[in-house]
């Protein structure tokens, strides 16, 4: 074939103008790796500024002022493991995000089940209105919740209930995502051999399709984990006191009133447990699909990176 | 009585407006290989789902012994199938897959475990019992998926074109390994493909299907030598087709084609303006000249080396192209284009078929695009 000519006069070409040229399409593309790079720096640095203050020794916020660990665990009563609000507020973020966990994922589990069965008419209505608050703004969605909970539904009223409700509403979509992108992998095949072999229907669910959608539900659990701790805005909105108040909506208050390195330790904090729960996502399934074509793992993996982004 | 006869009465499915299945009344008998061959879109796998219990019938009744099981949900049905694509948990290991079904027969578990260990013996994967599905090659899983159903000792097999994925060398061992199988187990297998060898040579009977019906049900040889309609001619190995006339003449009928008048030992079910078909290797190419009865003299038009046998195409004084099989066997002359031959269309081979010529060009034409697949 043609293409080792056409190889060799590139290299030759390139050899003779390293430089990139609009006329030349065999240079490598210098300008477009240098634009990613800067992009990935720019969108960094705010968050390791936000990191390094956290390991201040002073009380500034807006100064790097010398290493400690004070903020974090220090004596005063303003590190993180001495304030008892911020401790609060974590131990709050860890209940919801726990709950939502619980409640999300099996619940997102039958809905992924239910509407990949479901064919005929509404099916395509209900495909699209599960998958609609992946793309509702938050803030509508969370005063729509707000107004339900005092209007409405005022017998559960705001507060922790109400919070889990909401972070479950939402997160419930993404594992919906997840889960069905593993059921087309598995296919349908599996379940009618079963059934073949003598399974009846409880036992194709419980021997075979669960323990084959296990990476989808073990990457399910740890995204809603991570949607939820990281949520500010129905959290905010359906709290109803200094008790169901959460981290961000924490840090988000005494940034305006009595701001301390504190808050960069906190925040550094929740950014270790959302990383923590996001990698330990893709490690699970990419564990528990080991030996299956890869492909369809990475489009998985792939689809929950770009829904997290919300 | 012996187990698993199975008889289909009327079967029809439809979806929706499409008919998939268009009224198929079949028996098949105890032990017996018997496959339905059609190109894809012929209802064949639709059958077969039906049998197994993963579609129900629009109309129609699927008896299993007797016993119409219709509305009998699939793991209570005594069949077991074989899946195209294997279907296999991968999530158990060899052994656990072969197991599978025992769970839900009553069965000890050191019987359980004998039966798992004879049929892994029998297919030859006795070494992989402790591997993942995952690490297996296609004709391991193959044998995997084909142990998992034969564990459970059904009287009945389906097989939805277990060798499809396999590259021919693999096909060719599994499809005598199947028939031993089958042969020493005495169970009915039913075997779906679009593969004319693996039909031809597995199967005690063969139905070719067509759009939803059974074009033509009969033993392999039968199938291939006897062709009903221009379908079956041309899906079943390849068929010279001519446009005749056929009149009734004694115990076969005179066929004639152009201004020559040719004998054939068929009798068609109604005479009058036709198809006549001859394979190509019963089409003898003779020297220029020679007389007798049903020789057409022609021209050789092109030769196409095959290997072990070349394919002349010879123009005949009709205008008819036919295409004749002349074996490298050292003793055949070796034509060129431009030779002229006389064409021996034996009787005993040229045959009249069912179908008038316009429905037997639209079979060509479907036959094209099947080839194709």
């Amino acid at each position: 074939m043609s293409s080792a000519p056409t190889e060799q006069a590139a290299t030759t070409q390139q050899a003779k103008s390293p430089r990139f040229s609009l006329g030349n399409p065999w240079s490598k593309p210098r300008w477009l790796t240098g634009i990613t790079w800067v992009y990935i720096l720019w969108s960094l640095l705010p968050v390791l500024l936000a990191i390094r203050v956290a390991f201040n020794e002073g009380r500034s916020r807006t100064a790097i002022d010398g290493w400690s660990l004070k903020w974090f665990f220090g004596d005063n009563s303003f590190s993180v493991f001495g304030d008892p609000a911020l401790q609060d507020a974590l131990t709050h973020s860890l209940l919801l995000a726990g709950l939502a966990m619980l409640i999300a994922t099996p619940l997102g589990i039958m809905l992924a089940i239910g509407l990949q069965r479901w064919r005929g008419r509404g099916s395509g209505p209900a495909n699209v209105v599960a998958l609609l608050p992946l793309v509702t703004p938050e803030l509508v969605f969370a005063v729509g919740l707000f107004l339900l909970f005092t209007t409405l539904l005022s017998t559960i009223g705001l507060g922790t209930t109400a919070q889990v409700i909401g972070h479950v509403t939402f997160s419930m979509s993404f594992v919906v995502v997840i889960v069905r992108g593993r059921l087309v992998t598995v296919g349908p095949d599996v379940e009618e051999a079963a059934a073949d072999l003598g399974a009846p229907p409880l036992a194709v669910i419980w021997r075979v399709l669960l323990p084959l959608l296990a990476p989808a539900i073990a990457a399910s659990v740890l995204i809603v984990f991570a949607l939820s701790i990281d949520d500010f805005v129905v959290s905010q909105y359906l709290a109803s006191g200094a008790d169901t108040a959460t981290v961000p909506m924490r840090i988000y208050a005494q940034a305006r009133a009595a701001p301390l390195p504190s808050l960069n330790a906190l925040a550094t904090l929740m950014l270790l447990f959302t990383l923590l729960a996001l990698v330990l996502a893709y490690v699970v399934f990419r564990f528990m699909t080991r030996g299956e074509k890869r492909g369809s793992a990475i489009e998985q993996i792939a689809s929950i990176d770009s829904g997290g982004g919300r | 009585m012996s187990e698993g006869d199975i008889r289909l009465e009327g079967l029809v499915k439809n979806y929706g407006d499409v008919v998939a299945v268009d009224g198929i009344d079949l028996h098949i008998p105890s032990g017996e290989f018997f496959t339905m061959l059609g190109p894809s879109g012929c209802g064949k796998t639709t059958t077969l789902r039906m049998i197994a219990g993963f579609e129900r019938p629009t109309e129609g009744e699927i008896l299993l012994d007797g016993v119409d099981m219709s509305s009998t949900p699939p793991h209570k049905r005594r069949v077991n199938t074989v899946f195209q694509n294997y279907a296999l948990f991968t999530h158990m290991t060899v052994a656990e897959n072969v197991g599978f079904g025992l769970r839900y027969q009553k069965v000890g578990k050191d019987e359980a475990m004998q039966r798992v260990r004879a049929v892994m013996e029998m297919v030859q994967i006795s070494e992989l019992g402790e591997r993942r599905t995952s690490e297996l090659s296609g004709g391991q899983q193959q044998r995997v998926a084909l142990a998992r159903a034969l564990v459970l000792e059904a009287p009945v097999l389906l097989l939805d074109e277990p060798l499809g994925a396999l590259d021919a060398r693999l096909r060719l061992d599994l499809q005598v390994e199947l028939k031993r199988i089958q042969e020493q187990l005495e169970v009915t297998f039913i075997y779906v493909t679009h593969d004319q060898d693996e039909a031809l040579t597995m199967s005690d009977r063969v139905a070719v299907m067509k759009g939803g019906k059974i074009e033509q049900c009969d033993v392999p040889q039968k199938l291939y030598e006897e062709p009903n309609t221009a379908f079956v001619a041309n899906f079943l190995g390849s068929a010279n087709l001519l446009s005749v006339e056929a009149k009734a003449a004694g115990a076969g009928c005179d066929v004639i084609l152009g201004n020559f008048t040719l004998k054939s030992d068929s009798k068609p079910e109604q005479a009058g303006v036709g198809t006549a078909m001859i394979r190509p290797e019963y089409v003898k190419l003779e020297p220029h000249g020679s007389e007798g009865e049903n020789r057409v003299p022609g021209m050789v038009e092109e030769v196409v080396y095959m290997g072990f046998h070349q394919d002349v195409r010879v123009r005949l004084a009709n205008g008819d192209l036919v295409r004749a099989d002349v074996p490298n066997d050292g003793d055949s002359p070796e034509y060129e284009q431009g030779n002229a031959v006389a064409v021996h269309l034996r009787a005993a081979n040229l045959r009249v078929l069912d179908d008038y010529p316009d429905e037997a060009a639209d079979d060509t034409a479907d036959d094209a695009d099947t080839a194709a697949v």
